[in-house]
């Protein structure tokens, strides 16, 4: 009896120990580290920011799908012309020039995807698949789900969760391997082709939302500064640093002012919505806007050649 | 052989403990995305609340978050159905809380924010009485305001 209870609880054993390691693929690849890159990305030099701030900052402007949202509604039609063609990817040979093109197929995906473009959803699937490949971090996402998902504009969340989910996986493993710097231009990339997108669209359409919401983009281009300031020692991010300090100056003159409005509490079937009782205005003429949406093509143009 | 034995049984519950705190993350989201409603999501979070030993209370789990003017946002947060209680989410502006799923002694299930100012927040989640569990919050939009129409 007690023989068959041991067999019994071995076979049990073996079983649970090979499905709990379900996830131990990634660890084994980095204790053997079979990711470092030949034009390597890999930083030893002490970093200015905590990698735990750094996570922190990069997780937060990866999101491209409030910008797509806010493109969508403005009325604009969906235009293929404006966003990077899959056929450069091939171009892209450094690990630089792939995670930073990485993070603009990643922002045309989203906006793919929020005008259901099944047609031409795939190319750029793969487009993401050959420079996540390229620098080593293809592991972290399943193309064949995001594919299936993308084929279906109703899985449009699950396709936004998974990418999302797939992209901090990714950032996490690059940060364990000193490669934050590699997470930095993905982002970078995202934020600037989320803005290149928008800013072709206020060309054509004048939408004052989409005009206020890269205005708003003050704030956030001093955060983009500071990570990549970190890296300012590697030449390609020196280069870098200098195009976005360009773009910080043109934003200079634009205030965001802030009054304190009465807070509001409203109760709507069930749900309770709160108001916030901050309010800023974004001050800015025509003409300044026009300077800092031809800097974002310039330095959109230079990423993507 | 009984050494053996014991061995195996210890191994099977911690591989059956990690299994099931990974069922924990999964099935939660799932949850979670579901009860969001047709709003769009935008992030997610997984909260693990542990207390160290000896304490009293548990911690509590910080995320920064970059809000912007003129959208809604709805937070949905799903506790794990062995949590003994349910996680209270916090929203603040530095010091100052702006929303909270705990008000009046009650849980809401998910609040909804309309946010006046692009910048960073700070979400913060933890147990009242100092419990441990875990549970998922999703931040999802529901809608963009056009400017002067808040």
């Amino acid at each position: 009896m007690l023989k068959k209870l041991f067999y019994f609880l071995l076979i049990l054993s073996g079983t649970q120990l090979f499905i709990s390691c379900g996830g131990c693929s990634d660890k084994k690849s980095k204790s053997g580290d079979a990711l470092t890159l030949n034009d390597s990305l890999i930083s030893d030099a002490p970093l200015k920011l905590s990698e735990d701030i750094m996570g922190e900052v990069i997780q937060n402007i990866s999101s491209p799908v409030e910008m797509a949202n806010l493109i969508k509604s403005s009325g604009a039609e969906f235009s293929q012309r404006i966003l990077n063609n899959p056929d450069n990817v091939s171009r892209y040979e450094t690990s630089y020039k792939r995670a930073l093109n990485l993070g603009v197929f990643s922002a045309d995906l989203g906006y793919i995807n929020i005008y259901d473009k099944n047609n031409v959803v795939v190319s750029y699937l793969l487009a993401v698949k050959n420079l996540a490949d390229g620098i080593r971090v293809g592991q972290f996402f399943d193309f064949n789900a995001l594919r299936r998902m993308a084929s279906n504009s109703t899985n449009l969340d699950s396709l936004m969760e998974m990418s999302v989910t797939s992209f901090n996986k990714m950032d996490s493993y690059l940060r364990d391997q000193n490669r934050s710097n590699v997470s930095t231009l993905i982002v970078t990339g995202t934020w600037i082709e989320g803005l290149y997108i928008a800013s072709s669209v206020v060309k054509e359409t004048k939408s004052k939302e989409l005009a206020i919401r890269i205005a708003e983009q003050k704030n956030i281009i001093d955060i983009l500064e500071i990570i990549l300031s970190n890296y300012i020692s590697e030449p390609n991010f020196a280069t870098l640093v200098e195009d976005i300090r360009e773009l910080k100056a043109a934003y200079a003159p634009i205030r965001i002012t802030t009054e304190l409005a009465e807070p509001k509490r409203i109760e709507k079937d069930g749900t309770l919505i709160v108001i916030q009782d901050e309010i800023s205005t974004v001050h800015y003429t025509e003409e300044q806007l026009a300077t800092i949406m031809d800097l974002i093509s310039k330095i959109r143009n230079k990423i993507v050649e | 052989m009984k050494k053996v034995l014991l061995g195996l049984i210890l191994v099977l519950s911690i591989s059956s403990f990690s299994a099931s705190a990974q069922q924990c993350d999964e099935s939660l989201k799932k949850q979670a995305l579901k009860e969001m409603g047709d709003s769009q999501y935008i992030k997610d979070f997984s909260i693990d609340l542990r207390k160290a030993k000896k304490d009293m209370k548990t911690g509590f789990v910080k995320f920064s978050v970059i809000l912007h003017s003129r959208n809604q946002y709805r937070f949905t947060v799903v506790n794990h159905p062995g949590n003994p209680e349910e996680v209270v989410m916090q929203l603040f502006d530095g010091d100052r809380m702006l929303i909270s799923n705990f008000e009046g002694g009650k849980i809401t299930k998910a609040p909804d924010f309309v946010c006046r100012t692009t910048k960073v927040y700070h979400l913060t989640f933890s147990f009242r009485s100092g419990e441990e569990g875990c549970a998922e919050a999703v931040i999802s939009l529901v809608k963009q305001y056009a400017e002067g129409e808040l």
